[in-house]
């Protein structure tokens, strides 16, 4: 039975043109996201390069002054490419993946974002992940959107209903056929993917293979929901795609624009003021003022020294420490916005397969939002790690020499991700088990 | 043609299209999604500029409260341009959350645009965004698509296209009433929706760009008024050349999604490939790299700077820069400022021909692809395409230079040399004169030049719509 039928689905038009199209665009998604890494460790190097020859350069001219040497000196924080971002690009395009910061204020440094071209940014990549999302799904509509209805007008139903003794298995069997067809593309390209651009196969290319799995079963399902209404194919067609917009275009979309409006976050800008005059109004006061509220962090440099009539290091990096200081609290809030948003769109997405499967994807490949505000709770702690080893060698007029600056290299940070299996699978294969038991339903009627 | 019979045919499209459910539905979701995006359209353009209006005005106090200082620290205080929103960005989103919003301003560097939308978003960002455009460029389509497929293909199936041929209705009258039924029904939703959109530019009117919003709101009616023609018209030519209705409308929905989703994308992606990008850290090392050679500020033995220093020792007859008529230091300051910022700006400007190459990909295929130019010309008037944000950086970028070199020309004629007498500060007065940073938008002239080639392949497409239903017109099938 089951040769038969895929015999006659390998016969059909759809058939060859589902398969040319998923395989060109899939593969050519794989490239592009091999593009993608090739950009990342190009980057790398050159911030690896950039680091040291500007120590370098900059021992050449001020190493006589280890205080105005350090004003200048950029050390570079890379967030660790894993190569499974290139199915899922994410968001990990439009925050930068390193950033090169000086001791000074890192507010003022923390949040400077990477070139790319926004007509990209905004049309979005061209990943395995959009193939998978938008594409699979459009395929599989195209396959089953007339598995009844097309005997039905072409008069066959009724031959085929005398010769089978269950017509709803028949419809089953042939939508399997088609399942199993797109499941192959789908095993195959990310197969390809991982041999291309050298993912590991581990726990997430596994949490990415269930997931789409999963996503197409869920669009089958859904698929052979509408085939179980027994409509004209002009109906299914139109309906299957009306649910493909609102599932996959309009739903997600009302989602986002409510989350931006909802919280709305002006304490980005805030702070970014905050820090500034932090900083610069310290110029204008009593050395005291900075003085004071840099010795309560610091109580062990206490013992300096900071002449009023003159102008000293400890005083300039305490200015420096205090533009940050007195941003931090609309800096955490702001942080706390951005969180706020991706909870709430996580939670949201529970309940639309779509979004699930995007957010779900971006996470595992660290491509989201959490995994940027990690790196970005790193390099602050990098920068505290890096301004406190100095401290102590700038406030006594050290040599430059006495600090090793040739060790400094270029840093990597590595993400940590807890798979949250659970929330994962279980919304998307809950709402997959009751369209099916729905379809099931229908059919009896058959 | 007679006018009487094409107004019936037209009026009886309009009757069938009332009577179907898609269209009440599609109806009820569309003014849904009007009311959903006006709201927040209109709610994010208020509420973020007046952040940003706040903001500018509170950092020009803090700007003009400063004591009595050196100038120099004041380059450095610096200042920072604040994006605002264009009013039409409530009718078109474009890249407006894609781009930075603030930048800060101040001497020696090029800081980048900070804080977009996009970099303190999830990935839901990239679904979209509803938009009123975003309805009319997206939906209305598809929905013109659903409510025309059979207009022709139907009446073929039925045997009463063969009727009315009989009946001594011309195929010209029958094409064009169609036709004209359909693109009249396409404008239910297109008024409705540039009305909302005329009472927000009304609400505006205060504003100083009002006849400049109210021509480019114009533009944009008469550009989305084509684009339904030419869409109505495909639709018409798709069903009158299917053999059933079925088959129109599968043709019909795969169009849609080739065109309006899938080319797009992939378009914008392909030139991504094509044309690599530096990332900034590779730019900012080319740039020291160009400074290294020109002349290095920063290093007391750099040909450049030493030779300047003796052309200017000689010119002014003096053997110490201590005893020139003016601050030496300021001077190399300007100097240096001139000297990196246009270093910066040539790369800069390099990295920006490789955008539009990159972009160039997708505006050419305007000329297979109508959704394209109405995309690009949407997103320019509306003041939210990628030229409309380069023309604000553009500005702020002038107004850092300015400013930095204001400062050195005081530091330069009122601040003494090192080792003589006289004061090291300058009085707060000349902060105060120094003007806010005001922006104003890409004049509408600019916009038309920007957007030649959408306006152009609009127009051919239009051309091209009337001639195809003239075609058609001649050899359109009974049977």
């Amino acid at each position: 039975m089951y040769s038969l039928l895929f015999k006659s689905f390998f016969r059909t038009k759809i058939f060859m043109v589902s398969l040319i199209l998923l395989l060109t665009v899939g593969i050519i998604s794989i490239f592009i996201g091999k593009q993608y890494l090739i950009k990342q460790e190009k980057t790398i190097a050159a911030a690896q390069v950039f680091q040291e020859e500007s120590i370098n350069k900059n021992l050449e001219y001020h190493s006589e002054d280890l205080g105005l040497l350090l004003y200048y000196l950029r050390f570079t924080l890379i967030k660790k490419p894993e190569n499974i971002s290139a199915i899922s690009i994410g968001q990990s395009d439009i925050n930068p993946l390193l950033q090169s910061v000086t001791i000074r204020a890192l507010e003022a440094q923390k949040y400077d974002n990477d070139f790319e071209n926004p007509s990209l940014l905004m049309s979005g990549n061209l990943d395995l992940g959009f193939v998978i999302i938008y594409l699979f799904p459009l395929v599989l509509i195209a396959m089953t959107f007339n598995l009844y209805s097309e005997e039905k007008e072409l008069g066959t139903w009724r031959i085929l209903a005398a010769q089978t003794s269950s017509k709803a298995q028949f419809l089953f069997k042939k939508l399997v056929v088609r399942f199993f067809f797109v499941f192959g593309v789908l095993l195959f390209l990310l197969f390809f993917a991982s041999a291309i651009l050298q993912i590991p196969l581990n726990q997430n290319f596994g949490g990415i293979f269930i997931q789409s799995v999963l996503y197409l079963l869920f669009w089958s399902a859904l698929s052979f929901w509408m085939v179980s209404l027994q409509k004209n194919s002009s109906f299914n067609a139109l309906a299957l795609i009306s649910i493909w917009v609102v599932l996959t275009i309009l739903l997600p979309a009302l989602v986002n624009n409510y989350v931006i409006n909802t919280y709305q976050i002006p304490e980005a800008l805030d702070a970014m003021v905050e820090q500034r005059d932090g900083y610069h109004e310290k110029w204008d006061l009593e050395k005291d003022a900075t003085m004071t509220d840099f010795f309560k962090t610091y109580p062990q440099y206490k013992n300096y020294e900071v002449a009023e009539d003159q102008f000293s290091w400890i005083w300039y990096y305490g200015m420096q420490f205090m533009g940050d200081f007195e941003a931090k609290d609309t800096s955490a809030e702001m942080t706390e916005k951005i969180m706020l948003r991706n909870t709430v769109s996580e939670k949201i997405a529970l309940f639309v397969p779509t979004m699930h499967v995007q957010l779900s994807f971006n996470t595992l490949a660290s491509t989201d939002m959490v995994s940027h505000l990690g790196f970005l709770k790193a390099l602050t702690e990098f920068h505290k790690n890096l301004r406190e080893g100095f401290y102590n060698s700038i406030f006594d007029n050290k040599s430059s020499d006495s600090v090793g600056l040739e060790n400094y290299e270029a840093k990597f940070y590595e993400s940590e991700l807890h798979i949250d299996w659970l929330r994962l699978i279980l919304p998307i294969l809950l709402f997959t088990v009751l369209i099916a038991i729905f379809s099931l339903v229908n059919l009896r009627k058959l | 043609m007679r006018k009487n019979v094409i107004n019936l045919l037209a009026r009886q499209l309009w009757q069938d299209a009332f009577r179907s459910k898609v269209m009440l539905i599609a109806s009820i979701l569309i003014l849904f999604l009007l009311i959903f995006s006006a709201y927040s359209g209109w709610e994010n353009y208020h509420d973020q500029n007046l952040t940003r209006d706040e903001i500018q005005d509170e950092v020009q106090d803090s700007w003009e409260n400063n004591p009595d200082k050196h100038p120099h620290r004041m380059a450095h205080y610096g200042s920072f341009a604040l994006r605002l929103k264009h009013v039409l960005s409530v009718f078109d989103l474009g890249m407006e959350n894609f781009v930075g919003n603030a930048v800060f301003l101040e001497a020696h560097k090029q800081n980048t645009v900070n804080f977009s939308e996009a970099s303190m978003s999830t990935g839901l960002l990239r679904f979209g965004e509803v938009s009123l455009a975003m309805l009319l460029k997206v939906i209305v389509p598809l929905l013109l698509f659903y409510l025309g497929f059979a207009t022709i293909a139907q009446e073929r199936e039925n045997g009463t296209l063969k009727l009315l041929i009989g009946q001594g209705v011309s195929r010209k009258e029958i094409v064009f009433g169609k036709w004209l039924g359909l693109w009249g029904l396409s404008l239910i939703f297109l008024v409705a929706i540039f009305l909302v959109l005329l009472f927000f530019v009304f609400l505006e009117s205060h504003n100083s760009m009002y006849f400049d919003s109210l021509f480019r709101y114009l533009v944009l009616l008469i550009s989305y008024l084509l684009f339904f023609g030419v869409l109505s018209a495909i639709t018409i030519l798709v069903s009158a050349f299917s053999i059933t209705a079925k088959s129109a409308l599968i043709k019909l929905l795969g169009i849609w999604l080739l065109f309006v989703i899938i080319v797009p994308k992939s378009l914008q992606a392909m030139g991504f490939y094509l044309y690599p990008t530096p990332s900034k850290i590779e730019m900012e090392t080319a740039v020291e790299h160009d400074l290294m050679q020109l002349g290095d500020s920063h290093n007391p033995d750099d040909p450049h700077f030493k030779a300047l220093q003796d052309s200017v020792l000689l010119s002014n007859n003096v053997k110490d820069v201590a005893d020139l008529p003016f601050n030496y230091g300021g001077f190399v300051m300007s100097k240096g400022e001139a000297l990196s910022a246009a270093v910066y700006l040539k790369h800069q400007t390099k990295l920006y021909n490789v955008y539009e190459k990159q972009n160039n990909l997708e505006r050419y295929s305007a000329f297979v692809n109508p959704y394209s130019a109405i995309k690009n010309l949407s997103m320019a008037f509306s003041g939210t395409d990628f030229q409309s944000f380069l023309h604000f950086k553009d500005k702020a970028e002038a107004y850092r230079f300015n400013l930095a070199q204001e400062m050195n020309r005081l530091q330069m004629e009122l601040i003494p040399n090192k080792g003589k007498a006289g004061p090291d500060k300058i009085s707060n007065d000349y902060w105060k004169q120094f003007p806010p940073f005001e922006y104003h938008f890409l004049s509408i002239s600019d916009v038309f030049k920007n957007e030649l080639i959408s306006l152009i392949a609009l127009l051919l497409w239009s051309i091209l719509a009337v001639f195809g239903l003239l075609r058609l017109s001649t050899n359109l099938k009974a049977i």
